[in-house]
């Protein structure tokens, strides 16, 4: 499989670590408010949309997106390559297959 | 991806008396079915009444959207519907009058979905 290079940073905080990711996401997808299924739904279609190797950059503040958008990925077969949690948001990047 | 595709069969056996049942079972296949995995729902006993024409535009619950919405982007997304109209007779309810996309199946289909699945969930 094709390895596109990426260099992540990550920077302790006083209670999350706090990744900055050097990424460019090729979009970002804002599934804040919409709760489940909907993050899931969301990220799918995005992902069809997009072409093998784009990355994509997610959003959401559902805690049930945590593990539901990690079953998809995997599922689907894509890549997770960071998954950033910050309060009660978390950011997935994922690499379309 | 050569990875044969997972089947999950919903079997519903709940209906319009018991309302805040009829929702999982859609959004379930749905979601299934994106994440690549095949979803059919199979309708018997009083679960048949949820997909009686004119039947699902009256059930919402809470904030969720009518039933008639989340059942049409279930069928949009690829869920398949099948369900035994022998139920109906059971019930005593008139035969068919199923929404199109439900298929009539019998007996034997569903012994056959069910060993075919990776995984069955009732409600």
């Amino acid at each position: 499989m094709k390895k596109i290079n990426i260099t992540l940073l990550y920077i302790k905080s006083e209670e999350k670590t706090i990744l900055i990711s050097k990424i460019k996401p090729s979009k970002t997808l804002d599934c804040t408010r919409p709760y489940c299924p909907e993050p899931v739904f969301r990220t799918r279609i995005e992902l069809d949309k997009m072409k093998s190797g784009e990355i994509l950059d997610v959003l959401a503040d559902d805690p049930a997106a945590k593990e539901d958008i990690k079953s998809l990925v995997k599922r689907v077969g894509h890549e997770l390559l960071e998954l950033e949690s910050q309060g009660s948001r978390f950011r997935f990047i994922i690499r379309k297959t | 991806m050569n990875r044969k595709k997972k089947k999950i069969l919903y079997v519903v056996t709940s209906g319009t008396e018991s309302p805040e049942r009829a929702y999982a079972p859609f959004i379930l296949a749905t979601t299934a079915v994106a994440m690549d995995i095949d979803a059919t729902i199979y309708f018997l006993i009083k679960g048949v009444t949820l997909i009686k024409k004119g039947e699902a535009e009256k059930i919402k619950m809470g904030s969720f959207p009518n039933l008639k919405e989340v059942i049409d982007q279930a069928i949009a997304a690829g869920v398949k519907l099948e369900v035994c109209e022998q139920s109906c007779k059971l019930l005593g309810l008139e035969r068919g009058g199923f929404i199109d996309a439900a298929e009539i199946v019998g007996a034997a289909t569903l012994n056959d979905r069910l060993l075919d699945a990776d995984a069955v969930l009732t409600f």
